[in-house]
């Protein structure tokens, strides 16, 4: 009954209680009401889904890009989508896709295609975690792309994924300041002594001994202990051998270069001013962009964020100088990462994905991604266009780079992660005033257990 | 009614059973799969392979979870030793009735409402060597000015100081205990002249001690347990400075992808946390008063 408290239409339970059952008009109305809105407003599909044309394959596309990078890749998704109508990318912005892939891809939901970092590769090769794409039809073809960038796509001779932009380590400084300090801005440093020097320049201490502006500082930003060797003319690992190499004479030079920085700089001074940027690396407050360091080691987006950010900086790049003998000015020496993208295994529609992986691998692509993310292509081929209309001054500078027979790429081991985060705490360590040798010693002794423990598993998968 | 025909037992497990399912996939499951898992090389991306105790042998030879070891062997006797002291001293003088005393365990009480990696991200600016609060407030006072994220000493005691941050539960758990105990033994006791510290000893601590067990064994499992704030504030740095057992469980399982590896070192952790509490109620069966015992 509706709006009646009839004393007869009471139930009684077991004891004689009565328990009223009646329903106000009220109540059935709200509840209706709470009915219908629920009906109205229930989501029957993600709202990022609802403008998908009926019709289409959907293709899910992990992707850990944001901000103008994402807005960037959504423009290539967008463009994919536009060019043919079977197939609809739906690029899902991803935080921490390492994790998040190896979870899935263990997990057997995977998405179709995820973009991942380079060194990952490895990994997902030896694990079976993705598909070669030759399995999906695709001839490899290895002059398409720098050779580097070749290197870091393949693993054991087969190629498992393609290329979504690559970056390399360049030195930006700061030109009004190298005039302020008397230094050529057009003739920048090259090898590691013109380096000190320059650094020293630059470096402006108040009366109390505070920096005010530093010249350089290997921490800001920290992103890349692993690099410095390189500068040095040392390699991490060797792949014929399956030998660490991080304790040899050229990585302890680096190292005790990198030690040598504090105590040159004032211990106390140096770490007040580096604790004061914390992680405003890439933004408003970035110390580069903020004229409070004069040089820094650091990839091409710092040109997107200083357009944004610092548009009337006066700054120009060049590649990190190196120790003096292995100097070469046509073979430039630095760090060369990609981002890939990879098809795991369990991808639900892999050949769909396949299609828009090979959608990506056109130069015309490639140029327009690394365009707005203000990186160099990681193709052979690059038009003219793309040099001249560039939107980062240095382009020139990072495509050298990439393209040197000296590019430095990371080791192609299943330990990599491991490896860069022990590389990590030597770095701290001998930064804080450890004994180089010592800490190399250490760090190599614990990854080389790491690389001999893996080729055993690997001999006892008969991989 | 069938269901009244049922056997008492069978009845209750009938009606506990959904929790009984969640508990066996959720729970038992896992931890019984994580106990294989620690005797194999697993990657999460592969089949396991059997490695027999390798993982562990491989922890005696790990320098990173030895430094992890001790990171949070001191991040746990500095939280539970300080916090323990701290949330009864603040609980001892919140329940003094003096003026604003409300509005103080209000204060205290906040800090547990904010989300801790929002509470992490709020400490990092606070902590910032030039621009945050708490050195521009040591630097008015002509105190020294600690680079707290960037020294191995420094971000310990910044984790720490995060952590002691929420103490707000703790310090509402013994304010409770404490109105707890009968009045009319601190009138007695007021009678028999003994004095306020006389009083806290003898009356206070002992009557209270059951919430001051509990709150240890709590303090201590969450303590081991630290991952969420040195994973934002530190990344487990400078120097592993920071790298707590459970940030280097995790790194292990979703960084490095060695899940068997990681396994093994979550049932050492669970093996401490084990020792330590067991430790704790030992020694709690004769400091511990217990009502009516």
């Amino acid at each position: 009954m509706i709006g009646g408290t009839a004393p007869q239409s009471s139930a009684s339970d077991a004891q004689g209680v009565a328990i009223d059952t009646d329903v106000s008009r009220r109540s059935a109305l709200t509840l209706l009401a709470a009915g219908a809105a629920g009906w109205a407003l229930w989501p029957y599909a993600p709202r990022s889904r609802r403008d998908i044309p009926k019709g289409r394959k959907v293709v899910t596309y992990w992707e850990k890009w944001t901000g103008p990078e994402g807005d960037a890749i959504q423009q290539v998704v967008d463009d994919f989508n536009a060019s043919q109508s079977r197939l609809w990318v739906h690029r899902v912005p991803v935080n921490d896709q390492d994790s998040k892939a190896l979870v899935a891809i263990g997990g057997g939901d995977p998405p179709d295609i995820a973009g991942l970092y380079s060194y990952s590769v490895p990994q997902y090769a030896e694990t079976g975690a993705a598909i070669p794409l030759a399995d999906l039809g695709l001839k490899p073809d290895p002059s398409a792309y720098a050779p580097g960038v070749w290197q870091m796509l393949t693993h054991q001779g087969r190629q498992w994924a393609g290329v979504n932009t690559c970056y390399t380590i360049a030195l930006y400084y700061n030109r009004s300041h190298f005039r302020e300090a008397g230094l050529d801005p057009d003739k920048p440093p090259r090898t590691i002594d013109e380096f000190n020097d320059a650094a020293q320049r630059l470096t402006i201490k108040g009366p109390a001994g505070e920096i005010t502006r530093a010249g350089f500082v290997h921490t800001l930003p920290w992103w890349w202990p692993y690099m410095w060797p390189s500068l040095f003319g040392a390699d991490l690992y060797d792949s014929a051998t399956n030998r660490s190499l991080f304790d040899s004479p050229a990585c302890v030079r680096a190292f005790e270069w990198i030690g040598s920085w504090p105590t040159r700089m004032g211990r106390e001074a140096l770490a007040t001013y580096i604790s004061a940027f914390g992680r405003s690396f890439n933004g408003a407050e970035d110390p580069f962009l903020t004229g409070r360091v004069s040089m820094v080691a650091t990839g091409p987006w710092i040109a997107n964020f200083a357009r944004t950010y610092a548009p009337t900086l006066d700054y120009a790049a060049v590649a990190v100088p190196v120790s003096s003998e292995i100097f070469d000015a046509a073979r430039p020496i630095g760090l060369l990462e990609c981002d890939v993208l990879m098809i795991p295994r369990g991808s639900p529609n892999p050949e769909a994905a396949m299609e828009f992986l090979l959608y990506t691998q056109q130069p015309r692509v490639q140029e327009q991604l690394a365009t707005a993310h203000c990186k160099s292509s990681p193709m052979t081929a690059v038009s003219p266009a793309f040099m001249s209309s560039h939107p980062n001054r240095a382009v020139a500078v990072h495509d050298q780079i990439a393209k040197s027979s000296r590019a430095v790429v990371l080791p192609r081991c299943r330990s990599w992660k491991q490896y860069a985060i022990l590389t990590q705490r030597a770095f701290d360590n001998v930064w804080l005033g450890a004994n180089a040798k010592a800490e190399l010693t250490a760090v190599n002794s614990r990854v080389q257990s790491l690389l001999d423990r893996e080729a055993d598993l690997r001999q006892r998968r008969g991989a | 009614m069938a269901t009244a025909r049922l056997h008492p037992t069978l009845r209750g497990l009938t009606w506990v059973s959904p929790w009984l399912l969640g508990f066996g996939l959720f729970m038992l499951l896992p931890i019984t799969l994580s106990a294989w898992y620690s005797l194999t090389d697993y990657s999460l991306l592969d089949r396991p392979i059997y490695v027999g105790l390798e993982n562990y042998r491989e922890l005696l030879h790990d320098s990173v979870a030895h430094a992890a070891l001790k990171n949070s062997a001191i991040f746990t006797l500095a939280t539970v030793g300080v916090g323990t002291l701290l949330s009864l001293a603040l609980a001892l003088l919140l329940e003094q009735r003096l003026p604003g005393s409300e509005f103080v365990r209000a204060i205290v009480f906040l800090p547990t409402l904010v989300p801790v990696i929002a509470a992490a991200l709020l400490w990092m600016w606070a902590l910032n060597t030039e621009t945050g609060s708490v050195n521009t407030i040591l630097r008015t006072l002509h105190l020294p000015t600690p680079d707290w994220l960037g020294t191995p000493t420094g971000a310990m005691a910044s984790i720490v100081l995060v952590s002691l941050w929420g103490i707000g539960t703790f310090v509402v758990t013994y304010a409770a205990a404490i109105r707890g105990v009968p009045v009319s033994l601190y009138e007695a006791a007021c009678i028999d002249g003994a004095g306020p510290f006389r009083r806290l000893t003898t009356i206070t601590l002992p009557i209270i001690s059951p919430t001051i067990a509990f709150n240890l064994v709590m303090s201590i499992i969450w303590s081991l347990q630290a991952f969420a704030v040195p994973l934002v504030m530190t990344r487990g740095g400078p120097a592993n400075a920071t790298t707590t057992f459970a940030l280097y469980v995790y790194q292990n399982a979703f960084v490095f992808g060695r899940m068997g590896y990681a396994c093994a070192l979550a049932w050492v952790q669970f093996l401490f946390t084990l020792v330590l509490v067991a430790g704790v109620l030992w020694a709690s069966r004769r400091a511990v008063y217990h009502r009516g015992a």
